[in-house]
């Protein structure tokens, strides 16, 4: 019996096998039975995907319309540029922040022998045949992995194994760092593009014919691209870790800056190609810079002036009644959107502007956003030269992306300002919060979006028209908004009193007690929750299907099996399903880890 | 000079009237210990006189200032009366430093090497320098308890509150806390202390009250309080205490 072994009482792994697999009777049963069912199903997926009746070409060769979906081709430069901008910066935010942080070589080797194990195994239970239903319905066993095949790959594999297993154990003082050998992972995946191959489809210049020869490196046409970004990044990355050993504190905050306003850019300047009037720049944009930028240098003067103590709050008041009728007016956009900057000018200024240094910093902050918010939104309401089949140049994953991205940006300001109000202790604004969050989460998400698509224009003022991705990204920004809201209401509620007493024992006021003591606190309480909802609605995107927008999903399963030129995919669902399942899980997958070290990294202050 | 002064303070919770009229002064540099049963009002008679809790009837004033409605008052007393609690409330997101600093910082609008050079000083006062960079949660009571005092103090205020600041810790660190509240006392500042360590009261205070039932029994310095109680009350008390 495995207790009394000697093996497995003497030796560290038989312990641990021991202990954890078969530590009793019952968790004995467990672990065949869960070994017999990961088994099975792993051998039924391998036996699926290898099956000579899939046509994997039908995902290879639609890559790029999974990705941008009829995007022009002469504009494409477009595309490399924004996943060039997000690449660069994150360059640059790897070498500035990860350039302390090592690994020795014998970490190197423990991950390669992870690596090269879960191969071992992976090959060495992978079937050999598949069952093939023939046109009359006969079934015949097809060969799948030759046993050649899985020999030579098996053998190296184990080899490399066995060798890392004996080098893991290496000590060597010396110590790798962390970005570069993350970066020459990268590196290894850039040059893996130009030699492995995978089965696709090359048409002749003409465009018809097919090319016999279906093996491909994976990215046959976009390597030259990656390459080139893969360069850049390296660049970046040590422009960052020059920046860090000149201790350049400001980078520290225009990384978070960048990383903020990058998708913001891409989505207003870069992938659409706006179409901005002289005209319009002149009459509008300019002259509410102006306006803007007086109202705001009165509001910072005279924010701690003593003989309008009095007056405050019927002043904020009346900036609120005024931004509401500057809302219902039918006065350019841009002025809409730069009150409510506006207005959390108001909040925040008699907290900041109460010194001559402050006043002046706060005066910058001000004039820069307001260039900053003037030229995103000014990109991002004109028109687009950029000329598509579908009518809009958001579709598949550029659609998908668009939608989770500005669904978090959008709902969690949107989030944490109705959780405040919600808790409020003045009684309209808990009454108006209350109301739009329980309304906005007792309607489903689907019927929203048939709201967002034919009735929210009924509702505008007439003359005001948005595009429909602009009004769905309104709508989820309000449905998100809402349940982040409850969240954060959750997260207020775990803290104590007592740290409301403490701040206002040392006299902070209440904005000050608010965002520096509790909403800090009731965040970090909810990371897990605020995660789980961000994914959620990254997967939600794909319900705009149901209104006529092209999501990936949609391409997947309606526009792909569809196809009749120049390749007939007709039916090609199964593959399509596959692929994005891995997908989804590929980027949930990554996303949820990085939020367990940021998790990880935040906790600190809780044990 | 009283630098506080209450005159016939009356407070209800609901029904209950917790307060039933304490009038009494506090003089410059005076240390003041009151003790009572649980329940007495003790606490929230102090955490009145910065206005964690709000009096119904009678009037407050702190260094000449009446406590009112009016926000910038309390803002302003609030900035000038240090408090320190039972259970520490420091806050777990921040460093030690970070948490001495935020006050400084942000309410007297300090710069962050002047703030953290005076809360250096103060985290020697108190005898916990190295702990400087930890957060809150990785200190004992004890020295979570001194970390407070420290962040009280770096407002410089002209009082300081201490709301049972022993009783949530284990003995052995009771004494720890005790001698940075002496160093203090012997500092002259102004202390209003809430604490049933009898040992305290007799070395340290100039004056001892009782608290029972809201109102205030006796008022005595602690000589004649221990050794001469005038009130039955006060008997009754010190033998179950001592």
């Amino acid at each position: 019996m495995i207790r009394d072994n000697k093996f497995f009482i003497e030796n560290p792994y038989g312990r641990w096998v021991r202990d954890n697999l078969f530590s009793s009777s019952s968790s004995a049963f467990l672990t065949f039975f869960a070994g017999f069912m990961v088994i099975y199903s792993y051998r039924g997926i391998v036996g699926f995907i290898l099956n000579p009746e899939r046509m994997w070409t039908s995902v290879t060769y639609n890559m790029k319309l999974y990705m941008i979906l009829a995007y022009p081709d002469e504009a494409m430069i477009r595309v490399w540029l924004s996943v060039g901008l997000a690449l660069l910066l994150g360059g640059l935010s790897i070498g500035f922040y990860n350039s302390g942080k090592t690994i020795s070589l014998g970490g190197i080797f423990q991950k390669l022998f992870t690596i090269s194990a879960v191969i071992a195994l992976l090959i060495a239970l992978a079937p050999t045949n598949t069952n093939v239903i023939q046109n009359d319905g006969s079934i015949e066993v097809v060969e799948i992995i030759p046993q050649d095949v899985r020999m030579l790959i098996l053998g190296p594999s184990l080899v490399l194994t066995l060798a890392f297993f004996f080098l893991k154990n290496i000590k060597i003082k010396s110590l790798f760092n962390t970005a570069k050998v993350n970066l020459t992972y990268c590196g290894l995946i850039i040059a893996s593009l130009y030699f492995i191959k995978i089965p696709t489809i090359s048409l002749d210049s003409s465009g018809e014919r097919i090319i016999p020869d279906p093996f491909l490196p994976i990215a046959s046409t976009t390597y030259i691209p990656w390459t080139i970004l893969y360069v850049g990044m390296l660049i970046f990355f040590f422009i960052g870790s020059l920046l860090k050993n000149r201790d350049i504190k400001i980078m520290a905050r225009l990384i978070p800056i960048g990383w903020f306003l990058c998708p913001l850019f891409i989505f207003s300047w870069i992938f659409k190609k706006p179409l901005v009037e002289l005209n319009t720049v002149f009459s509008a944009d300019i002259p509410s810079i102006l306006v803007f930028g007086i109202i705001g240098f009165l509001i910072i003067r005279f924010s701690d002036n003593q003989s309008l103590g009095a007056y405050r709050t019927p002043i904020n008041i009346g900036f609120l009644v005024l931004s509401v009728v500057v809302f219902l007016l039918p006065v350019v956009f841009i002025f809409k959107a730069t009150m409510v900057l506006l207005l959390l000018l108001l909040v925040v200024s008699p907290a900041i502007a109460t010194t001559k240094e402050g006043k002046r910093q706060l005066f910058i902050v001000w004039v820069v956003s307001l260039f900053v918010l003037t030229f995103l939104i000014r990109g991002a309401s004109s028109d687009t030269m950029l000329v598509t089949p579908t009518g809009s140049i958001f579709g598949g994953f550029s659609l998908t992306w668009l939608l989770a991205i500005f669904g978090t940006y959008a709902s969690f300001p949107l989030g944490l300002a109705l959780a405040l109000g919600r808790t409020s202790t003045l009684p309209v604004i808990r009454i108006i919060c209350t109301g739009i969050i329980e309304i906005v989460r007792s309607v489903p998400y689907i019927t929203w979006l048939f709201f967002a698509s034919v009735m929210l224009t009924v509702f505008l003022p007439s003359g005001v028209e948005f595009n429909l991705i602009i009004r769905v990204l309104i709508l989820t920004a309000f449905f998100s908004g809402a349940y982040f809201a409850e969240y954060i209401r959750g997260g207020l509620q775990s803290i104590p009193k007592g740290q409301y007493e403490a701040a206002n024992a040392i006299g902070m006021n209440p904005f000050q007690r608010i965002f520096l003591v509790i909403v800090p606190q009731a965040l970090r309480a909810i990371i897990p929750t605020l995660v789980g909802s961000v994914i959620t609605s990254f997967k939600d995107s794909s319900l705009v299907a149901i209104i006529g927008l092209f999501d990936i999903l949609r391409i997947g399963t309606s526009v792909i099996p569809a196809q009749s030129q120049p390749v007939a995919f007709i039916g090609r669902n199964l593959e399509q399903l596959v692929f994005l399942s891995f997908f989804f899980w590929v980027f949930t997958f990554v996303f949820s880890r990085r939020s367990m070290k940021f998790e990880k990294r935040l906790g600190l202050g809780e044990r | 000079m009283s630098i506080i002064k209450t005159v016939d303070v009356k407070k209800w919770f609901g029904d209950f009237q917790a307060l039933k009229g304490i009038s009494m002064e506090v003089s410059e540099g005076e240390v003041l210990v009151i003790c009572g049963p649980s329940g007495s009002g003790k606490s929230t008679f102090i955490r009145c006189i910065n206005r964690l809790e709000q009096h119904q009837e009678g009037e407050i004033v702190v260094d000449g200032i009446e406590l009112t409605n009016d926000l910038k008052n309390i803002e302003a007393i609030r900035s000038e009366v240090g408090m320190v609690f039972q259970s520490f409330n420091l806050f777990p997101h921040l460093t030690v430093m970070q948490n001495i600093t935020l006050a400084p910082i942000w309410v007297r609008k300090k710069s962050r090497s002047e703030s953290e050079e005076k809360a250096m000083e103060l985290l020697e006062r108190v005898g916990i320098p190295e702990q400087a960079q930890k957060f809150p949660g990785q200190l004992s009571g004890g020295q979570q308890q001194r970390v407070a005092i420290a962040r009280a103090l770096a407002m410089e205020p002209k009082i300081m509150l201490f709301d049972e600041p022993t009783s949530a810790l284990d003995p052995e660190m009771i004494k720890e806390v005790l001698d940075a509240m002496k160093e203090l006392a012997e500092s002259g500042m102004t202390m209003i202390v809430v604490t049933h360590e009898m040992g305290f009261a007799k070395e340290v205070a100039d004056r001892v009250m009782l608290f029972d039932d809201g109102l205030m029994v006796e008022e005595n310095t602690p000589k004649e309080f221990f050794d001469n109680p005038k009130n039955e009350r006060t008997k009754l008390f010190l033998s179950q205490i001592l």
